[in-house]
């Protein structure tokens, strides 16, 4: 029943028989056009976080039904075909010791099975691709989007504003915006995350990666590290506070713009 | 009995088992010992599920609870899994492609004592200090010593565990490719071969190039530790400060793009044994031959191919561009659908089938299940969308636990499977069943509430506190399932003396010919000389073989020729058996004991722990030196000895041969390693290319001095290239019966190689201590990232130079005494050897001198 009605939640959703039918580009000219005529914030764009609760749902639902319906024929099978005391002598052909192997039949069957499963793990990555290139191209429609560098360091995480203020520990931003990240590490590999909001990138030394997101409730989030980076890899971790857009503007004003650089601990 | 144990002591003798090289011997041994490493890596997983119990550090320090998952993931994967699979490989695929033994029977026994000695040496790692504590992975710049704290000796050792096992990996590989294709009974074509040996092969396909990758890393990696070269390492940090900036902006990806080139062939390497065993054991007892045989063989070869380029799929989260990413999303799912139609196969030989419940069946079930379970949630991990959440979750954990140990799973039903064929006792069935109950209950309860709580970050202790049920309940499977293994031991340790007599085949409708021999199968596997040239299993008496040699054979009125895809060139099977049919006979007398791989594998072991030693090219102790030092002795003397020994691996006068038939066993066993040394040097190019690349192709000239001159590496091209000639003179000569030609071009060849390698040791001590403003401190090793890659990639170079100077030496000798003339084989495969280190220079010559 949970997952009929969360089945039904999904397709009640206009977005989703958007992605189902349409290709990134034309969902993105569509979403781009909205934002451009419309929306003075992200509140409306389609984060991550949303993104993934679909596909994850319907993953979820398919695979439970697949894995269920396989194993369910299997175990099938194999008891409705056990051995029995007495039974009829039979007019089964049955391997022999020493004989060259060869194929049992069943081959048709074997095909019009595999081809529908070919068909529905097709279908599946087809759609969620059209997803994959929309968060790929998705910041790039945004030049109002907020811009963050995020350093990896053992074993803490430094933010580093646009006006050049850097924390470290906490990540503050304002609710309804689009927040892109810029990720690097300063010493080994490591990978940032925030699991509420549905962010994870890698951190590596050396290079730059991005993910973004879209804070649409206030309040506080917890961010870890999930990339082994050394003993106190598992305490690795910071907070991303989603604050009302005002507050975050006052509290932005008291930090100190251009290069000079303070740090914040938590 | 004992009169043919070929020179070796009875099995109840310990020292039988160190001077074995019979594959049956060899197999229990690889199976033995990698239960061994089951337990070893168990016991560290069962302490931190028992850490897990709470959130939070109780029962093990951080660092030690790095040290278990890494140590944990490197055993498993490594020491039990692959080794476990190979122990069946050995024991079986000769007894069911009618082979006497391997190829190389002491190659064999070396793989093996390679094996055990990098697991101890592993071992040795945990008294080091630390062992390597960054996971199975790996990932760099964790993996060097800058970021490893005090002292980086255990994790050294574990890198040169990894090596040594990787030369075992490779000798292996060599073996059983070799034999695979010369060695079948008369009328088994390569299509022929029982699913079990199918899987087999194919695995070691996959073995021979994706460790070839593996080696390229971990040979870099130990570089990185023992000469300090700087391949895997950005910038070095001290307490946030950069300390230290070596130009290498691709280090941490160029080890996550060599890691994954080995490590998606892996996963099909740790599994496609299992789907050998899950196949073997479903037609055995559902009594039904394998539906879509040939579909299903053909999907293991594509996938075999196909895993070759789906390795990026480890790495969404990093920058890897958006045509990348689609590329490797489309072969990720690409490589799935084949494991499907292989699951729809399993499934649909059991209709009509009279299925029995036995023990090794009930494990392939459940592995069946659990496979269907962890391939679904990889499909999940396909989706790229969901994987970059999945990513560095229990997800991860729980899918591919899912998929490995589920393959483990079938594993273990092959141990009950061929345990009545290796010891001719059975097992306790009530006992078996008891084991599997709990061990699948135990699985499932151990992995399944992963996927539930998959947001634990993995590898971590600290978990969010909601969780908290979900680990308690994967720890209490974890110790059920580590119970089930005491009832496996303690059953198969009982049956061998209180189990009841096996017989020759326990299992109605098993059909391969291990099941058609005595349990245990004899030393020689079969009373007569096997054949399929009627269409199924015969053996031939020596009188019946001499009759068919003598050309009687062909005449005889089997109308359906088994042959007749050109598989056997009948002629060419009678032409090498002329030469070895006398072989036949000898076999009573031949000696197949050596102790000479043990003392090889002790050597290499005394070897590694010394050169551990050894860090950023400081020794740093004389008991390290004494190590290194004995070693070097023990290993170079045992393998002169194991060169000088007279050992006979007769080949069958009868086999089958395609493609393979005019290729002597020694040529193609070289050839095949070749093929991986190919990769070895392409990764290392690859590597040198990748990081050029990210740092900028112009910009790296700022990295070398202007000392940095053609001159040196034009003149050892000449020099490399006129030696090629020379061998090629030898070898002529050698034909002709020439033994002062023979010489006297072997000698050349040899000082032209010493001239190669004085050439080299001018220029770099030149370029050691260059004085310019650039490089005021010379250019050595570790000055930057660009005389990394130069040192190391032409210094492997010149060590292939210098094996093969070796070689060369030791030929010299022997040409000197007369060997070789009429008979240049062994002449012409030392030629393959050096010309292919003559070529591969033609592309470091260019890479590293001109452009
Ligand atoms: C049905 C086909 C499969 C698919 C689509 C699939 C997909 C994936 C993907 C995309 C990942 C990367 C996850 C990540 O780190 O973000 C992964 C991880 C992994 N898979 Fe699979 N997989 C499949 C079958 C297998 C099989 C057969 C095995 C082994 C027998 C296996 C073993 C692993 C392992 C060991 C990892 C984790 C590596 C690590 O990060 O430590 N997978 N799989
Ligand atoms: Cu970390
Ligand atoms: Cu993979």
């Amino acid at each position: 029943m949970f997952y009929v009605n969360k089945l039904r939640d999904i397709c009640y959703r206009n977005d989703f028989y958007l992605s189902l039918l349409l290709t990134k580009d034309m969902a993105g000219s569509w979403l781009g056009a909205h934002i451009d005529g419309v929306l003075l914030h992200a509140g409306d764009v389609r984060a991550p976080a949303d993104v993934f609760g679909d596909i994850y749902q319907v993953f979820l639902i398919l695979g439970t039904l697949v894995g269920v319906v396989v194993i369910a024929y299997t175990l099938y099978n194999s008891y409705k075909y056990r051995a029995q005391d007495g039974a009829a002598p039979e007019s089964v052909d049955r391997p022999s010791l020493g004989e060259l192997p060869t194929s049992g039949g069943g081959g048709r069957k074997l095909f019009l099975s595999f081809s529908i499963s070919a068909i529905i793990v097709l279908s599946l990555i087809g759609w969620t691709y059209t997803t994959l290139l929309y968060v790929e191209n998705e910041p790039a429609q945004h030049e109002d989007r907020m811009d963050v560098d995020v350093v990896g360091h053992r074993f803490s995480w430094e933010f580093v504003y646009p006006n050049g203020h850097s924390a470290t520990g906490t990540l503050r931003v304002p609710k309804n915006e689009l927040v892109q990240l810029h990720l690097t590490s300063n010493d080994v590999f490591h990978n940032f995350g925030v699991p509420e909001l549905r962010v994870k990138a890698d951190a590596i030394p050396g290079q730059t990666t991005t993910a973004w997101f879209v804070g649409k409730e206030t309040g506080e989030y917890a961010a870890h590290c999930y990339e082994l980076c050394g003993s106190g890899h598992s305490y690795m971790d910071a907070t991303v506070v989603v604050m009302e857009r005002d507050a975050y503007r006052e509290w932005y004003n008291t930090t100190s713009g251009g290069n000079e650089t303070e740090a914040v601990k938590p | 009995m004992s009169s043919h144990e070929h020179g070796l002591p009875p099995k109840s003798s310990i020292s039988r088992w160190f001077l074995t090289t019979n594959h049956k011997d060899v197999g229990i041994l690889y199976i033995v010992t990698a239960l061994f490493f089951l337990v070893f890596g168990g016991v560290l997983a069962l302490l931190f599920r028992i850490e897990l119990w709470e959130p939070g550090a109780q029962v093990l320090s951080e660092l030690s609870y790095n040290q278990s998952v890494s140590a944990h993931g490197l055993l498993m994967v490594f020491w039990f899994i692959s080794p476990f699979a190979f122990g069946f490989a050995n024991y079986v695929v000769p007894l069911q492609m009618g082979a006497e033994d391997l190829a190389f029977p002491r190659l064999n026994a070396l793989s093996y004592w390679l094996y055990l000695f990098s697991g101890l040496l592993f071992g040795v790692s945990f008294f080091q200090g630390s062992t390597f504590a960054g996971g199975w992975t790996m990932y760099a710049p964790l993996n060097v010593p800058a970021y490893i704290p005090d002292g980086a000796l255990g994790a050294t050792t574990a890198v040169l565990a990894l090596v040594m096992f990787v030369a075992s990996v490779t000798v292996s590989s060599v073996n059983f490719l070799t034999t695979m294709y010369r060695m079948r009974a008369e009328g088994l074509r390569m299509r022929d071969l029982p699913i079990f040996s199918v899987s087999i092969l194919l695995t070691v396909w996959m073995m021979l190039f994706a460790f070839a990758a593996l080696l390229a890393a971990l040979m870099i990696l130990s570089a990185d530790h023992i000469i300090g070269t700087k391949y895997f390492v950005y910038q070095i940090t001290q307490s946030g400060a950069v300390t230290r900036t070596v130009g290498n902006e691709a280090a941490s990806l160029l080890w996550a793009h060599l890691f994954w080139f080995f490590g998606h062939p892996e996963v099909y390497i740790v599994f496609f044994p299992a789907l050998g065993v899950m196949a073997e054991t479903f037609q055995t007892f559902a009594g039904r031959r394998l539906v879509g045989r040939k579909w299903f063989i053909l999907s293991m070869v594509l996938v075999a191919l196909q895993s070759f380029m789906v390795w990026m799929h480890h790495m969404f989260l990093t920058n890897i561009n958006l045509t990348i990413k689609t590329v490797f999303m489309a072969t990720t799912i690409g490589i799935s659908l084949p494991f499907d139609l292989m699951m729809f196969s399993l499934i649909y030989t059991l209709i009509k089938g009279k299925v029995r419940f036995k023990t090794p069946f009930l494990f392939t079930l459940g592995s069946v299940i659990l496979f269907i379970v962890g391939g679904i949630t990889g499909v999940f991990l396909g989706a790229v969308v969901l994987d970059y959440q999945f990513r560095g979750t229990y997800w991860v954990v729980a899918h591919f636990h899912y998929v490995m140990v589920g393959g483990a799973t079938a594993l273990f039903g092959g141990l009950y499977y061929w345990y009545p064929k290796m010891t001719g006792k059975m097992y306790d069935e009530f006992l078996g069943k008891v084991n599997f109950a709990m061990y699948f209950v135990g699985f499932n309860l151990l992995y399944f509430p992963m996927f539930v709580a998959w947001e634990t970050p993995r590898r971590v202790f600290e978990y969010e506190a909601g969780l908290t049920v979900w680990h308690q309940i994967a720890t209490i499977g974890g110790l059920l399932l580590g119970a089930s293994f005491l009832v496996m031991f303690y059953n198969l340790f009982v049956s061998l003396w209180r189990g009841a007599d096996a017989g020759d085949t326990p299992w109605e409708y098993a059909t391969s010919a291990e099941w058609a021999v005595s349990s245990p199968p004899p030393m020689d596997n079969f009373p007569g000389l096997p054949s399929y040239r009627d269409g199924s299993l015969s053996f031939l008496s020596e009188s019946a073989v001499a009759a068919r040699l003598r050309g009687d054979g062909t005449a005889s009125t089997d109308g359906g020729d088994p042959t007749a895809d050109g598989g056997v060139a009948t002629g060419t099977a009678l032409d090498t058996a002329t030469e070895t049919h006398l072989e036949t006979e000898d076999v009573e007398h031949a000696d197949h004991a050596s102790i000479w791989p043990f003392a090889v594998g002790l050597g290499a072991f005394l070897t590694m722990l010394g050169l551990s030693g050894v860090q950023q090219g400081t020794i740093v102790g004389t008991e390290y030196a004494a190590l290194l030092g004995v070693g070097g002795v023990v290993t170079f003397g045992s393998l002169v000895a194991m060169t000088r020994e007279p050992f006979h691996a007769p080949e069958a006068a009868l086999a089958e041969r395609f493609p393979y038939a005019d290729v002597e066993k020694l040529k193609l066993g070289m050839w095949v390693f070749l093929a991986s040394d190919v990769v070895l040097f392409g990764a290392f190019i690859g590597s040198h290319a990748f990081i050029r690349v990210a740092h900028g192709w112009r910009e790296w000239h700022n990295l070398i001095p202007a000392e940095h001159v053609t001159m040196p590496g034009l003149i050892n091209t000449y020099l490399l290239l006129t030696s090629s000639f020379l061998v090629v003179l030898a070898m002529v000569a050698a034909k002709k019966g020439s033994r002062r030609g023979t010489v006297l071009s072997l000698v050349g060849t040899l000082a032209l190689g010493i001239g190669f390698l004085v050439n080299k040791a001018l220029e770099w001590q030149h370029l050691f201590h260059v004085h310019s403003e650039a490089f005021p401190q010379g250019w050595d090793l570790s000055t930057n990232v660009a005389s990394s890659t130069f040192y190391l990639t032409t210094g492997l170079h010149g060590a292939h130079v210098a094996v093969g100077l070796v070689i060369c030496a030791y030929m010299t000798i022997r040409a000197w005494n007369g060997a070789y003339q009429g008979d240049p084989d062994a002449i012409e495969y030392f030629g393959l050897y050096w010309h292919f280190v003559d070529i591969v220079w033609l592309f470091l010559f260019p890479l590293f001198y001109i452009l």
